[in-house]
């Protein structure tokens, strides 16, 4: 086993060379073929958006119609996009940490396919009528099997790598992605099986399908990203990470609190009681394991301005991870149970948070992980530090825009329901505003990443610049660039000369 | 940590709430025991069983298919949790000529016929778990609730009264046909054209036949009142 572990610079550099290339297909697929559904997802988002201010627009067709374009839309976005985000970032950062290559690029590939097959026939099942009107579960029944199938084929890999590693120390992101890729497959198995294939109580059912949400998005969503996150920060800083302690009490938080949340929004439907003010309870405490991961990580990156302002890995990850924080007061300040969570519990806000926590925290994060997984895979620098930036922005002003509005707005129309002394129009008037900043704030996400992709694709056809200098964000190709001079193309980086 | 360790406070950490919050309560909730009546009470008898007349299980899932259930919830909270109930249309009706004031809370029992209760998302459009009884009794007073529905699923702005509504058109529920003879019954009438109609298809009677079927303010027994004190 000695022999495997390498002991020089240059052995180590060979190593990651190879896993980067054993696992270049496998991860740009994910991430090129996410990035399509991303964009499909937020053109579907932008319809559905207008479609709420304006609903005579595109209603003559019944698959654009606003109930199946939504559920179009946040399917995508999270089947999509999402999960396959996360599995590149998995199947790469467990290779990594693991210091194995991959053998089987062939079969993740393979498997990739299908669950693209799976998501474009969901999504073309919820535009024909045939969805399951459970949210977020809204795929035809045959979809499930499908994804779970392919799933498990995917990230079966990262688990032997994981069991192969050897003996030593297990970082925290191995711990995040190892707990994320079992809590998806047990969340996931549970809610299908509970609903559609056992027949139990109509109203647990939609009990079930609303922790299935929560924990989707806590206890799948939000591991890979803060695995990502304890990744990234350390690695582009070169700081060490702030507090490993601290990294500890926020991974097993998570792990003790998630799993409770999620049936708040049941609060008065005939359950039990203690369902709802638990969710609650555990939904606004998530605040302790999003401020430990987000403190530690900030910590460590805002530690060098210099690389913080240049980096794009970085940039996107610091604004994932405030992106987390706000997520986090907002789990507190939504679910008072006295006051905001009656207001809230049916109102944008609900709409507000999850675009919040998957767009503006998990996608933000995923954005930085892929700035600096795709040029080690393709061995190729970026193509443009303007489409970045780019980018950067209207994604970050998009997001900001659609989760404040949708959370502040939720508040408007929550006060404007619970005012039971007007008529119930003067409540449903109140959310015109907001969904119309809603529309424009789409759209500009949408811009964003339409240029996103076809930078990623771009990447794919390894058009990237072949250079050894990494593309920043500040324009410093020249001599006092740590690179050196711009010009001397060693494309094939450390190691190259064993490389092939 | 070891990943021995590391399994076994996962599976501790995320069984002990799988257990207590999705599979005992699912499998309790599954067989719920019927709730009797006391003898007293002469108008009801037995236990409480909300039947439901018309097509439930298939409109729910055309309104299930046809995403309704994002922007209308099908249930009325009891006053802790939001001030549903004080709305005269919602829990029931406020003052019903018959029966007084029939508004109650959302019960277990009110979905009976149907798989998953849609009690929904978000609230842009009103809540439903009483469109059947509004409909009938305000909307529609003394027309034809059956045609009021299919007239307010073409297009909910058709109708003056709700110019604003938000609600989304669907004439893809309808089927414009040459009218032979006289009308059919369920029409919908095209302005301007005295030789075609919009007849609903199956999809929109199924679901009209389950709107019209939700009128949750039955008189419940005492063990599921919220407000005992109020008569019912």
């Amino acid at each position: 086993m000695s022999s495997a572990i390498p002991t020089t610079t240059e052995q180590d550099a060979l190593l990651r060379a190879g896993i980067d290339r054993s696992l270049r297909h496998p991860v740009m697929f994910f991430l090129t073929s996410g990035a399509a559904w991303l964009a499909v997802s937020i053109f579907l988002g932008v319809i559905a958006s207008i479609k709420v201010h304006s609903p005579g627009f595109l209603s003559g067709w019944a698959f654009l119609s606003y109930g199946r374009v939504f559920p179009a839309h946040m399917n995508a976005l999270i089947y999509g996009w999402g999960m396959q985000a996360a599995f590149a970032v998995i199947i790469w950062l467990m290779a990594r940490l693991s210091r194995k290559e991959c053998t089987a690029a062939g079969t993740i590939l393979a498997a990739g396919h299908v669950w693209n097959l799976g998501i474009t026939l969901g999504v073309i099942g919820i535009l024909t009528g045939n969805g399951t009107g459970m949210h977020w579960m809204e795929f035809p029944v045959f979809a499930w099997p499908l994804l779970l199938v392919s799933y498990f084929i995917i990230i079966t890999w990262s688990f032997i790598h994981f069991r192969v590693k050897g003996d030593g120390h297990v970082y925290i992101s191995q711990w995040y992605l190892l707990a994320a890729m079992i809590w998806f497959p047990w969340i996931f198995i549970t809610a299908n099986v509970l609903l559609h294939c056992l027949q139990g109580n109509p109203v647990m059912a939609a009990g079930i399908n609303a922790w299935y949400r929560s924990a989707l998005t806590f206890l799948f969503f939000t591991p890979v990203a803060l695995g990502a996150a304890y990744y990234l920060a350390p690695k582009v800083s070169g700081r060490p990470v702030f507090s490993y302690s601290l990294a500890k009490l926020g991974f097993w938080s998570l792990a003790v609190i998630a799993p409770w949340a999620g049936m708040q929004k049941l609060t008065g439907a005939p359950i039990p009681y203690f369902l709802p003010y638990v969710g609650a309870a555990a939904t606004a405490l998530l605040f302790i394991p999003a401020c430990a991961a987000a403190v530690n990580t900030l910590k460590t990156m805002l530690e060098d301005r210099e690389v913080l302002a240049s980096s794009p890995s970085l940039r996107f990850t610091v604004a994932g991870i405030v992106g987390l924080l706000i997520l986090a007061v907002a789990a507190v300040f939504l679910n008072l149970p006295d006051t905001t969570l009656p207001m809230t519990q049916f109102s944008l806000s609900g709409y507000g948070f999850d675009i919040l926590a998957i767009y503006g925290f998990f996608t933000f994060v995923m954005f930085g992980a892929t700035y600096f997984i795709v040029p080690r895979v393709t061995r190729r620098e970026w193509l443009s530090r303007r489409l970045i930036s780019t980018h950067f922005l209207f994604s970050a002003y998009g997001v900001t825009f659609v989760a404040l509005v949708a959370l502040f707005g939720g508040l408007q129309q929550g006060l404007g329901q619970e005012d039971w002394q007007h008529p119930w129009m003067s409540a449903a008037e109140r959310a015109y505003p907001y969904a119309v900043a809603t529309t424009f704030s789409w759209c500009l996400i949408l811009f964003s990443n339409i240029f996103f992709f076809l930078h990623l694709a771009l990447m794919w056809l390894r058009l990237g610049r072949r250079s050894s200098h990494p593309t920043l964000l500040v324009a410093s190709h020249g001599s006092d660039s740590p690179h050196g001079e711009e010009g001397d193309i060693d494309n094939a980086g450390p190691g190259h000369a064993h490389a092939h | 940590m070891s990943l021995r360790t590391f399994i076994l406070g996962l599976t501790a950490s995320f069984g002990v709430a799988w257990l207590a919050i999705i599979v005992i309560p699912f499998f309790k909730m599954r067989d719920l025991a019927p709730i009797p009546f006391p003898d007293a009470q002469d108008t009801t008898a037995g236990v409480f069983f909300p039947k439901r007349a018309g097509r439930v299980a298939d409109g729910a899932r055309v309104y299930a298919e046809n995403g309704c259930y994002l922007c209308h919830t099908q249930v009325v909270r009891p006053t802790y949790a939001g001030t549903d109930l004080y709305r005269p249309d919602w829990g029931g009706l406020k003052a019903d000529p018959d029966r007084g004031d029939t508004r109650r809370e959302t019960n277990a029992f009110d979905f009976i016929g149907e798989k998953y209760a849609q009690i929904g998302v978000m609230r842009l459009g009103p809540d439903l778990s009483n469109v059947g009884r509004r409909v009938e009794m305000i909307n529609a007073a003394g027309g034809n609730p059956t045609k009021w529905l299919y007239a307010h699923l073409k297009n909910p702005r058709d109708n003056p009264k709700l110019w604003q509504s938000t609600c989304p058109p669907h004439p893809f529920l309808f089927e414009k046909v040459a009218i032979k003879g006289s009308p059919s019954p369920d029409a919908i009438k095209i302005p301007g054209d005295d030789t075609h109609e919009l007849v609903p298809n199956s999809d929109a009677k199924a679901l009209v036949s389950y709107l019209l079927s939700m009128k949750k303010d039955q008189a419940v027994p005492p063990t599921l009142n919220f407000a005992p004190g109020k008569k019912d």
